[in-house]
């Protein structure tokens, strides 16, 4: 041992650098080229810009901003089951507020985020005063919306969705920036709907790095009883990141609305699982603490590409399901190969 | 660091604003799906909102008229699994693929017209089979449906003839949520209202369509709680029928049981006495005619009105024409073919 090992003080080591290949974005977006370039070469139109890019975008869009609504709570180590009727009813308050008061795009739009925020904020009041497990306040949440979806719905339309879209609503579902041009410089093929699910992202990621509220949150996930002891007011962090879970379900309700042409009661429904497994397989724990908005937005073009990519093969209806169950399988597995090996190594992953 | 961020975040938004207000919106071309193509050409997608069994004469029917009307290619698609979003998704994995005319049964009958829009401004042909959308207009070339409301009408009539004109009813159906299960609804009101209070509609039971499983519980249910009230059922989806037929059999209680569709259980029961009546549809005609619509429309014919609702036919089968019904339905889908020709369809040639 060298003499001025023992004679100076030890100092903190500095966090070793990650390589690469620890790095768990790298690994989903090596995933993510890997299935672009099999699909591709099995299925040269997995690259048609309208039939195939386009609408596969389209689809990320939503579903980013569904993986949103869940991680907005798993940074507690919370859940929300409720998030596919929360989307409901703030599709419902949009075009409740178009059809009534024939309210613009953006009027309608903020209504049906205020809609999100409040039913988020109330399961987040429930579960702060009460200490009740989240999975069950919201999942009671959710019991209670489908009838009340239902009946409002009932009441207020002649069936189950509202005739009718706010001007300029449709244009998000069917054009991209390349049918708009200045001169002859037009713009990219990427649906109108994707910028606002980008702010969404960037909205969220900046908040849980940068900001004093998300971090708070995350502490509050990480360990509750420690965070309260730090003087972070825990409650009402647990009814911010519900409100902000309730918020991201009703942009993703409006989302898909603009995507199928209608404010209906039916929105919303296909949204539980998508919501678990884009954050999941992005890297966020189920336990709270740690969140990656990147990565859910890798986890959801993954499995959008996979259910393209299976879909233009044509596989039947038993075969998709059991092979997007196996590639998902396969995908989490690579994960945490990788995460081990990266704890052997002495690298944080 | 900072104002540089924020100056840099300026600019940038700037641009954007000013690049925006510089675009104008290219003009909509015209879908090149106009130009005729000959029989070979013409590749036909049948696809339903799910797997189901209404749907299985489609795959034969399809075949049979690639057969008989020698067009290049058909394909069978019943993955979108009961979800518009993936419906819209499997329709332009299909298009990629090569497919250029859509038979189809949509998911979401209020939001199907925004679908049939995306696919005919790409310049394919579309036909709404089974199901047509919700409210006035309809976007695709032509409609070929029952007409729900008029079939669940008749059973509904059925029903009223089979207790003897008094006593309590009982309606089954699907998806509440789904704007045909609410004329459904409608139809069967109509038949209770014309008998003057004499039938008493004791109960609707909604969403019980999904799987056997369910509808056989939900009958349970009801035998158990009600069954010496209940005089019919009326059954206005595939397996509350099968349910309902088999349950009634089983509780050995004196209800009449009117059911939909041709499942063997239903036709069994009807030539033992068990079920009074069954309302068929006529799904083959939907696909065969379908099709062969479909591709006249890509050969260069056009809809002699667009968005034409045609009523593919419902029929009353009873113990007196349990043996020959197959022939009333074959008749019914050799006059709409013929229709097509002489009514719907102008075609050049």
């Amino acid at each position: 041992m060298k003499p001025e090992d023992t004679t100076t003080p030890e100092q903190p080591r500095p966090p070793a650098r990650l390589p690469l290949w620890a790095n768990p974005r790298i690994g989903l977006v090596v995933l993510l080229i890997a299935l672009i370039a099999l699909f591709t070469t099995l299925r040269p139109a997995f690259l048609n810009t309208q039939l195939t890019l386009v609408p596969m975008q389209a689809d990320i869009s939503v579903y980013a901003v569904v993986g949103l609504s869940q991680l907005a709570v798993l940074s507690l180590g919370h859940m929300n089951m409720a998030v596919g009727r929360m989307a409901a009813m703030s599709a419902f308050a949009s075009g409740l507020l178009h059809d009534r008061l024939d309210a613009p795009l953006i009027v309608a739009l903020a209504g049906g985020l205020a809609m999100g925020a409040l039913l988020g904020a109330l399961a987040g009041l429930i579960i702060a005063r009460t200490g009740v497990n989240s999975f069950v306040v919201t999942l009671a949440l959710d019991f209670a919306l489908i009838g009340l979806v239902s009946l409002l719905y009932a009441s207020f339309t002649d069936g189950v969705a509202f005739n009718g879209l706010p001007a300029g609503m449709s244009a998000l579902r069917t054009d991209t920036f390349a049918d708009y041009c200045a001169g002859d410089l037009c713009g990219p093929p990427i649906p109108l709907l994707a910028p606002i699910a980008l702010v969404a992202v960037l909205v969220v990621g900046l908040l849980f790095r940068w900001s004093r509220t998300g971090r708070e949150v995350l502490m509050a996930g990480s360990n509750a009883k420690a965070a309260e002891l730090s003087g972070i007011p825990v409650r009402a962090r647990v009814i911010q990141a519900h409100a902000l879970s309730g918020l991201l379900a009703g942009l993703a309700g409006f989302l898909l609305s603009a995507n199928n042409g209608a404010f209906s009661a039916g929105v919303g429904d296909g949204f539980l699982l998508p919501s678990f497994l884009a954050p999941v397989l992005g890297g966020t724990l189920l336990v709270g603490g740690a969140v990656s908005v990147l990565g859910t937005v890798l986890g959801t073009a993954i499995t959008q590409v996979i259910y393209k990519g299976l879909n233009l093969l044509q596989f039947q209806v038993d075969e998709l399901k059991l092979y997007i169950g196996l590639v998902l399988l396969a995908a989490l597995s690579l994960d945490r190969l990788r995460h081990v090996l990266a704890e052997r190594r002495g690298v944080p992953a | 660091m900072r104002p540089f961020v924020r100056l840099g975040s300026i600019v940038g938004v700037l641009a954007v604003v000013i690049a925006a207000s510089a675009c104008t919106k290219k003009e909509d071309t015209p879908a090149d799906g106009a130009t005729a193509l000959t029989a070979a050409q013409v590749k036909v997608a049948l696809v339903p909102g799910g797997a189901h069994p209404y749907f299985q004469p489609w795959k034969d029917a399809g075949g049979k008229a690639k057969t008989d009307f020698a067009f290049g290619d058909v394909t069978f698609n019943e993955t979108a699994g009961w979800d518009q979003t993936k419906q819209n998704d499997v329709l332009t994995s299909l298009a990629a693929q090569g497919y250029n005319a859509f038979g189809i049964f949509g998911v979401a009958p209020e939001s199907i017209n925004s679908t049939f829009e995306n696919l005919k401004k790409q310049g394919f042909h579309v036909g709404s089979l089974a199901s047509c959308p919700a409210g006035d207009k309809n976007l695709a070339d032509f409609c070929l449906s029952t007409d729900v409301q008029e079939a669940a009408y008749k059973a509904a009539k059925a029903a009223v003839e089979a207790m003897g004109g008094a006593g309590n009813l009982v309606h089954l159906t699907g998806n509440k949520v789904d704007s045909n299960t609410q004329r459904r609804i409608a139809g069967v009101q109509k038949a209770v209202d014309e008998t003057g209070g004499k039938v008493k509609l004791l109960d609707t039971i909604t969403d019980i369509d999904k799987d056997l499983q369910t509808a056989q519980k939900a009958v349970a249910d009801l035998l158990a709680a009600k069954g010496s009230q209940v005089n019919a059922i009326v059954t206005t989806a595939y397996n509350p029928a099968v349910a309902a037929a088999g349950g009634v059999k089983q509780a050995k209680l004196p209800i009449k049981v009117i059911a939909i569709d041709d499942d063997p259980t239903i036709i069994a029961g009807i030539k033992a006495g068990e079920v009074a009546a069954t309302v068929l549809q006529n799904p083959v005609g939907q696909a065969y005619v379908g099709s062969y619509a479909l591709v006249k429309l890509s050969e260069g014919c056009t809809m002699a009105t667009p968005g034409v609702i045609i009523d593919s036919g419902s029929f009353v089968v009873t113990t007196a024409n349990v043996a020959t019904y197959d022939n009333d339905r074959a008749a019914k889908t050799t006059s709409l073919k013929s229709d097509f020709d002489t009514k719907y369809l102008t075609c050049a040639k």
